[in-house]
């Protein structure tokens, strides 16, 4: 596998100029606009994240992967001030564009029982991390090919976006979307096919 | 072309920008995008008070803003044509867009992204646009969002975090994702 291109660029507001995790395969042929993308990348795995062929990270991208997380992003995906938030796996097909702060998020990080949460804040501090200690089951998230999602929508755990869709901006999918079809609201619904006829 | 004595608060603005007497536009990243090769590429009337709002026009594009309008933060993204008429209030983080900036269709979106890639493999496509219109006395809440081929009439009030897909009749309130008419005239 090809050694990472490290690139570093400074920009108006880079306050933390950081050091490339190892675990990232970044194409040689790929844009990344900062190192500090990775700031939040705890990943085990080999690669934690790879981008591919003629991808672009751009300005603002947070890759917050968990130790057991993985983030697979595909060739020619443009990526703008994107939040992955992952503790299993994050997949992005080629050719999928994604606007401005949208978040992907595969896990919540905090139980959903109430009682669960409390117990963990209230033990917060003796922790160096000050990161919840149980481990909440995460949900893979998986983006087809050609996918286009708006900007500022939240793609949920769990959710599966079919090939060729789109998502509108300011979008909340909490559901999984078929291929060839456009979601908007919130909760995102099916507003339109865009398969032609002839097409199945 | 005649020089008017409004004032950007970070320097010059571009010379195809005009803005009018008492108007101010504050805000370093006022002009970071603003790409528009057009003689009146921003027209700001009388008295408005601009701030951090990101004007991000195409180079085809032309933004008119009326006399007396206050924006906060806003995003106002143009790639054809945007008017906004007198007294009209944008809250913090609205975007007003008046394209797509993308195609719809699944296989010219292949291409486009292809176009889009840091490889030069194909060239990028010029996208549709269609005007929006946003006439006197709106108010626009925060987060609020007005896309492509939307006229807002006179008075209308859109509530914070509507997402405006439709025309809006005069003086209706609108709310929600997608928005719809909740208070008529």
């Amino acid at each position: 596998m090809p050694k990472p291109r490290m690139v570093l660029r400074q920009y108006d507001g880079d306050w933390e100029p950081a050091e490339m995790p190892e675990n990232i395969a970044l194409d040689p042929t790929a844009y990344l606009h900062s190192v500090e993308s990775f700031g939040l990348c705890r990943g085990v795995f080999d690669p934690a994240v790879s981008v591919g062929r003629g991808s672009q990270v751009n300005y603002g991208t947070a890759f917050d992967v968990g130790q057991q997380g993985r983030i697979l992003i595909g060739n020619y995906v443009l990526l703008t001030a994107v939040m992955f938030q992952c503790d299993a796996s994050i997949t992005v097909g080629d050719y999928t564009m994604i606007s401005w702060s949208a978040v992907i998020m595969d896990t919540y990080r905090w139980p959903r029982n109430f009682e669960e949460r409390a117990k963990e804040l209230t033990q917060l501090t003796e922790r160096f991390e000050r990161r919840p200690a149980v481990v909440v089951p995460a949900q893979p998230v998986v983006i087809g090919e050609n996918v286009w999602i708006g900007f500022e929508a939240v793609i949920l755990p769990g959710v599966t976006i079919g090939n060729d869709s789109i998502v509108g901006a300011r979008s909340v999918v909490a559901t999984n979307v078929p291929p060839g079809v456009v979601v908007a609201g919130n909760p995102a619904r099916v507003v339109k096919s865009l398969r032609r006829k002839d097409q199945k | 072309m005649e020089v008017k004595d409004g004032r950007y608060a970070h320097g010059d603005a571009p010379p195809n920008v005009v803005l009018d007497t008492g108007t101010l536009i504050r805000g370093p990243r006022a002009f970071a995008r603003f790409k528009s090769t057009r003689t009146l590429a921003l027209v700001v009337g009388k008295n408005c008070t601009l701030d951090g709002v990101h004007f991000a026009l195409n180079p085809d594009a032309r933004l008119t803003i009326g006399d007396d309008c206050a924006f906060s933060g806003s995003l106002i993204l143009v790639e054809a044509e945007i008017t906004i008429g007198n007294r009209v209030v944008i809250g913090w983080n609205a975007v007003l867009s008046d394209s797509d900036f993308h195609p719809i269709d699944p296989d010219e979106r292949r291409l486009d992204a292809i176009a889009c890639s840091t490889l030069p493999e194909g060239p990028r496509r010029h996208y549709a646009s269609k005007p929006v219109v946003i006439g006197d006395d709106v108010f626009v809440g925060h987060n609020a969002t007005v896309l492509k081929g939307v006229t807002i009439g006179a008075g209308a009030f859109i509530e914070p975090g509507a997402m405006v897909t439709r025309d809006i009749p005069p003086g209706a309130r609108v709310l929600g994702n997608p928005a719809i008419v909740v208070t008529e005239a």
